[in-house]
C-alpha cells in the first residue's frame, strides 16, 4: 500500500468513528549513520522507520495523535481511544481546516530536493571506505595537539504523505547527504578545546570533498587553541555566518502565533513598524531548488510562498497558521518558516571588521537563552578578538547580551559569504555596540 | 526509604506481541551471527498523552504510542545498531543482522537461557495512567488555571498542561539477563504571562516524577506549582540586569543543581574519558574541589524522574559518589566503559529510545549537604547575586567551559538580597569552578521540576539538586 493509501485509509477509518474532520500523515525514511574513530568505525546506526501521525475534530472538539504501532488491530484501537477521549474537550472550531479550494501545493520536482539515487548508489563496503578517506585526510592535517579525530558521515531518506478529509492530499520527499568531523585539541593548561566541522546538503554531489571538509575544520580549529576572556565592554559583533541563526532564530521565534497569541511577543502591536535598521531585510523563501528548509506545502495545506519578513527593517508579517490567525482576528500567513534568507553583501567580514576597530567575531554559542517577550537575551559565546581587522586574541568563557530588537536596530552590514548548508541561509553579519561580559 | 522489590512474574507485557523466549533467542542468534562479542536487545512500548488548557478552555490534546526494538551489536567498544518499528519475526532478524554487521568473523558466543532479573521498585504507583480517562485529567488543568488567575490581577494569560506516560521495555541479553520494567512519567505545567502598563513577561513552573495520578492528590503540592508560576512571573515584571563581568554567585538550593550538571555531571560520564577527550581525563583520585564538596549521581531516590529500577543496559543502577570530600573517585559507566575501566558499570547506561543506542548517562544529580548556614552564605557575600531559578545550561566537554541561564535572581549588596535580576547567562569552566565553591549550605534540597538532559541528540529525563552553594567567581551576563 503506497503511503498516500495509508494515509486515506486512517481518514477513513477515523471518520468512521465519528470524527468530521481528519488530517493524517504518514512517513518512512532510512536513515545511514556512520562514525569513525583511531582507525576504525566506532559505530554504524542503519535503519527504516514509519509513523502515523493524525489530528482530529471530534464534535467541534480537537486533538493529535502519533503511533509507530500499525498493526490494523492495534491502529483501530488506537484511533478509537483517540475519537472517544476527544469528545472530553471543549470545543474550539477555531481548529476547523481550510476549506479545500484554499489548498495547494507546488509541485515537490521544482525543489529538486530528493536526490533517491544516491542513496540507493552506495553499499556499506563504499560507505565505509568513504568515511575512512574523510578520516584519513582530517589526520593529514593533524598536528601534535591532536587527542582525537572522529569522522561523521550519514545518509537520509525521508517521505511523507498528507491527506485531509475534505480531500486534499500531497506528498513529498527529501534526502540529506553529509559528513563532517569532530578533533580534540591538547593544551599547556590542561584544557581539551574541540572543533567540529559538518556540512549537509540535500543532493550528494553538493558535499564538500573530504580535503574541503578537512580544510574546514583546521580552520575552525586555529580558532579554538589557546583562548582566554577579554574585558567586558561593548565591541562591534561580527556574526560568523554558521552560528548567525541562533541570533536570528530568536528575533523570529516571537514572530510566532503560539507567542503572540499567549502574549510572549516582543513585536506585540508592532507590525508594520521599522524596528530594525536599514539593512536589516530577511526573507522567508521555501521555493528554493535543493534548499534544506524548502517544502512544497504548509502543515494547514497551503501552498508555499516566499514571504518577506523584515523589509529595511520594517516588520512585514507575523508568522501566523490558521489556528492562531483566527485567535487573533488576522489573515493566515504561515505557521513556521522554511529557508530564511538574508542576501549577501560585497565585502568579506574581515574588511567590514577593519573598518569598526575592535571587534568581537562570534564563532559559536554556548547555552544561553533568550526572552521573546521582552527581547532580553543573554549567551554564552566562544569568538575572537579583532582589531583592525585582524585576529589578536582567541576568545571564551564570555556572555554576549542586550535586547534583540535593540541589536537588530543595530545591524550595519552582511557580508558577502552566505552559508549554504542549513536552511538559514545568510552571511556573517555585523552590529555594533553589542555588550559582551568577561574579565 | 529501602525500596521494595518487583515480582519477577509480574512481567510479560511483551508477550502480547509475541516475544517469547524463543523469539528473544533467534534474533540474538542473529545479532551475534557476524561475530560480534556481545548485543542487547531493546523493546519498548511507550504510551503517552498530554491535555492543556489554554483561553480558559480544555481545548487540546494528544496522545502518542512509541513501539520497537533497537538491536545493538558490540565488537570491543565497535557498536552496530539497528531499529524496527515492525515487531514480526523476520522485521526484527533484518534489525539484528543489519546491526551484526558491524563485525566481520565467525559466531563466537551463542545466548544462554533467559533468567528475569529482580528489580527494586523505585516507583511505586497507585493509579497507573492506562487507567485514567481524559475526564479525570480535564478538571486538574482547569483547576490550576483558576487559581492561578485568583493569586494576582496582573496575570493576564494561563496555560497550565499534564502529560504522563507509561514506558515498558525489555532488555535482554546473551548472558541470560531479560529485564521488564514498567515505568511511568508525569509532568505539570503552569505558564503564566502577566502585564503592568507597558511591560508584560511570561514565566513558568513545572513539577515531575515517576508517578501515577495521586501525585496530584496533594494540594500542598499543587498549591506551591501554581504560586511559584505566578509569584516567579510577576516577579520579572520590576526586574533589571546586573552589570556585566565576574563576580560571586550564590546559588539556591534545589534547580542550581544544573552547576553541578554542567560543570561536572557530563565531563564524568565515562565515554567522554576512555576517548581522553574530557577535562576530567586525568583527574581521577586527585582533589578536584574543597573537603566540603561531595557530588553524587544517584539513580535510586524513589519517585525522581532520574530514577531506575534497571538501565537500558539491564544493569541496575546504584548511587554512585563521584566526588567524594573533594576528591574524584568515579565516573558514570555503561558498559563499554566499564570494560575499558575494569570496573562495574554503574547502571548508567541510558537511551531516550529504541532509536538510540545506550551510553552513559546522568540520573539523579546532587551535592551532599555541606557545612554552612544559608544565610550566612549571603551575608558573608559583599557584592555579587544570588540566583534562584533557571533554565538550561550547556558543556564544553574538553574545554571545560560550561554555562547555565539564570531567569531569576537578586543582586547581592553588602550581604544582603536587593535588586530584583532576571535573564542572565552565567558562564565559567568546570574545574575552576568546582576549586572556587567556598561555601556549602546545610539546605539539600532535589529540584522537583523535569528536566530533560540532552547527549548526542538524545534527551533523557533527569533530576537535579544542591545545597546554597558559593561560587567566588563567574562571569556574569549583565549591562
Amino acid at each position: 500500500m503506497s503511503l498516500l493509501d495509508s494515509a486515506g485509509a486512517a481518514v477513513e477509518l477515523a471518520r468512521g468513528m465519528g470524527a468530521e474532520q481528519v488530517k493524517a500523515w504518514i512517513s518512512s525514511g532510512i536513515e545511514v549513520e556512520l562514525q569513525q574513530r583511531q582507525g576504525k568505525l566506532e559505530r554504524v546506526h542503519e535503519s527504516s522507520t514509519l509513523g502515523l501521525s493524525v489530528s482530529l475534530m471530534v464534535d467541534g472538539r480537537y486533538s493529535s495523535h502519533g503511533t509507530s504501532d500499525l498493526r490494523p488491530e492495534a491502529l483501530k484501537a488506537f484511533l478509537q481511544r483517540a475519537v472517544d477521549g476527544t469528545r472530553y474537550l471543549e470545543q474550539d472550531l477555531d481548529r476547523t481546516m481550510l476549506p479545500f479550494e484554499e489548498m495547494g501545493s507546488l509541485d515537490p520536482a521544482s525543489l529538486d530536493n530528493d536526490d533517491a539515487e544516491s542513496i540507493n548508489k552506495r553499499g556499506p563496503e563504499e560507505r565505509q571506505q568513504a568515511i575512512k578517506q574523510l578520516e584519513d585526510a582530517i589526520l593529514a592535517g593533524a598536528g601534535e595537539d591532536l587527542v582525537s579525530a572522529t569522522s561523521y558521515l550519514w545518509e537520509v531518506r525521508s517521505q511523507s504523505a498528507a491527506v485531509f478529509s475534505n480531500g486534499f492530499q500531497a506528498t513529498q520527499a527529501r534526502t540529506h547527504y553529509g559528513q563532517g568531523g569532530m578533533v580534540t585539541l591538547k593544551e599547556p593548561s590542561g584544557k581539551l578545546p574541540e572543533s567540529y566541522s559538518f556540512f549537509n546538503a540535500s543532493h550528494f554531489e553538493d558535499v564538500p570533498t573530504v580535503e574541503q571538509v578537512s580544510t574546514d575544520l583546521w580552520t575552525k580549529a586555529d580558532e579554538v587553541r589557546n583562548t582566554s576572556q577579554c574585558a567586558s565592554g561593548k565591541y562591534t559583533m561580527i556574526l560568523d555566518r554558521r552560528v548567525a541563526s541562533r541570533i536570528l532564530g530568536a528575533m523570529i521565534s516571537p514572530m510566532a502565533g503560539g507567542n503572540l497569541h499567549t502574549g510572549r511577543s516582543m513585536y506585540l502591536g508592532k507590525l508594520g513598524q521599522t524596528l530594525g535598521s536599514k539593512a536589516f531585510t530577511l526573507v522567508d523563501d521555501p521555493t528554493i531548488p535543493r534548499g534544506m528548509g524548502s517544502k512544497p506545502f504548509d502543515g494547514d495545506g497551503r501552498k508555499a510562498r516566499v514571504r518577506p519578513l523584515f523589509t529595511e527593517g520594517r516588520l512585514d508579517t507575523y508568522l501566523l497558521d490558521l489556528y492562531h490567525a483566527r485567535k487573533l482576528k488576522m489573515e493566515p500567513t504561515t505557521g513556521g518558516t522554511s529557508n530564511i534568507v538574508m542576501q549577501p553583501g560585497s565585502r568579506s567580514w574581515k574588511e567590514i571588521a577593519k573598518e569598526h576597530g575592535r571587534a568581537i567575531r562570534v564563532t559559536s554559542f554556548l547555552g544561553g537563552n533568550s526572552n521573546p517577550a521582552s527581547g532580553a537575551f543573554s549567551l554564552g559565546i566562544r569568538g575572537q578578538l579583532i582589531e583592525d581587522g585582524q585576529v589578536v586574541q582567541n576568545l571564551s568563557e564570555m556572555n554576549v547580551s542586550g535586547n534583540l530588537l535593540e541589536l537588530m536596530a543595530s545591524f550595519v552590514e552582511a557580508a558577502d559569504d552566505p552559508w549554504l548548508f542549513a536552511s538559514y541561509r545568510v552571511p556573517t553579519l555585523a552590529f555594533t555596540d553589542v555588550q559582551f561580559s568577561g574579565s | 526509604m529501602h525500596p521494595t522489590e518487583l515480582d519477577p512474574s509480574a512481567s510479560g507485557h511483551f508477550e502480547q506481541f509475541g516475544i517469547v523466549p524463543e523469539v528473544l533467542d533467534q534474533v540474538m542468534r542473529a545479532a551475534l551471527s557476524l561475530g560480534a562479542t556481545d548485543c542487547d536487545l531493546f523493546f519498548e512500548h511507550k504510551v503517552s498523552t498530554a491535555v492543556a488548557l489554554s483561553d480558559s478552555k480544555v481545548n487540546r490534546a494528544s496522545t502518542d504510542v512509541d513501539l520497537g526494538l533497537g538491536v545493538r551489536a558490540r565488537v570491543g567498544d565497535q557498536i552496530g545498531y539497528a531499529y524496527t518499528e515492525d515487531l514480526s519475526l523476520p522485521a526484527m532478524l533484518r534489525a539484528a543482522r543489519t546491526a551484526a554487521a558491524i563485525a566481520r568473523s565467525t559466531p563466537g558466543l551463542a545466548p544462554v537461557a533467559l533468567s528475569p532479573l529482580h528489580l527494586p521498585n523505585r516507583y511505586e504507583i497507585q493509579t497507573s495512567w492506562s487507567d485514567v480517562g481524559m475526564d479525570k485529567r480535564v478538571p486538574l488543568v482547569r483547576a490550576w488555571e483558576e487559581r492561578a488567575f485568583s493569586l494576582d490581577s496582573r496575570i493576564e494569560k494561563v496555560q497550565t498542561s499534564l502529560a504522563d506516560s507509561e514506558k515498558w521495555i525489555l532488555v535482554v541479553r546473551p548472558d541470560g539477563r531479560m529485564a521488564e520494567d514498567y515505568q511511568p512519567m508525569t509532568r505539570a505545567h503552569v505558564v503564566c504571562t502577566a502585564i503592568d502598563g507597558e511591560v508584560r513577561e511570561s514565566n513558568s513552573y513545572n513539577l515531575a516524577a515517576r508517578a501515577g495520578l495521586e501525585f496530584y492528590s496533594d494540594a500542598a503540592r499543587i498549591e506551591r506549582m501554581v504560586q511559584k508560576a505566578v509569584e516567579r512571573t510577576v516577579f520579572l515584571l520590576d526586574a533589571g540586569k546586573p552589570v556585566a563581568g565576574d563576580m560571586p554567585v550564590v546559588l539556591a538550593a534545589g534547580a542550581s543543581g544544573i552547576l553541578l550538571h554542567e560543570a561536572i555531571g557530563h565531563g564524568l560520564e565515562a565515554d567522554f574519558n576512555r576517548k581522553g577527550v574530557s577535562i576530567y581525563a586525568a583527574r581521577m583520585g586527585k582533589k578536584v574541589a574543597p573537603d566540603f564538596v561531595t557530588v553524587v549521581d544517584d539513580g535510586t531516590l524513589p519517585g525522581e524522574r532520574g530514577a531506575l529500577n534497571v538501565d537500558d543496559e539491564g544493569n541496575i543502577p546504584e548511587r554512585t559518589v563521584l566526588i567524594e570530600n573533594g576528591v574524584l573517585r568515579s565516573y558514570m559507566h555503561d558498559e563499554i566503559s566499564a570494560a575499558h575501566y575494569k570496573v562495574k558499570p554503574t547502571g548508567s547506561g541510558r537511551r531516550e529510545s529504541f532509536r538510540h543506542h545506550p551510553m552513559p548517562r546522568m540520573r539523579a544529580t546532587y551535592m551532599d549537604p555541606g557545612p554552612h548556614d544559608p544565610a550566612e552564605i549571603i551575608a558573608n557575600t559583599k557584592r555579587g547575586i544570588y540566583a534562584t531559578s533557571f533554565s538550561n545550561g550547556a558543556v564544553q566537554i574538553g574545554a571545560g567551559d560550561f554555562t547555565f541561564y539564570m531567569k531569576t535572581g537578586f543582586l547581592i549588596e553588602d550581604g544582603k538580597l536587593t535588586r530584583p535580576i532576571k535573564d542572565v547567562n552565567i558562564i565559567g569552566n568546570g574545574p575552576a569552578a568546582l576549586e572556587q565553591v567556598d561555601m556549602v549550605g546545610d539546605d539539600l534540597m532535589i529540584d522537583e521540576g523535569g528536566w530533560t538532559c540532552g547527549k548526542e541528540g538524545q534527551g533523557v529525563p533527569v533530576s537535579q539538586g544542591q545545597p546554597t552553594v558559593r561560587v567566588k567567581s563567574l562571569t556574569v551576563g549583565g549591562e
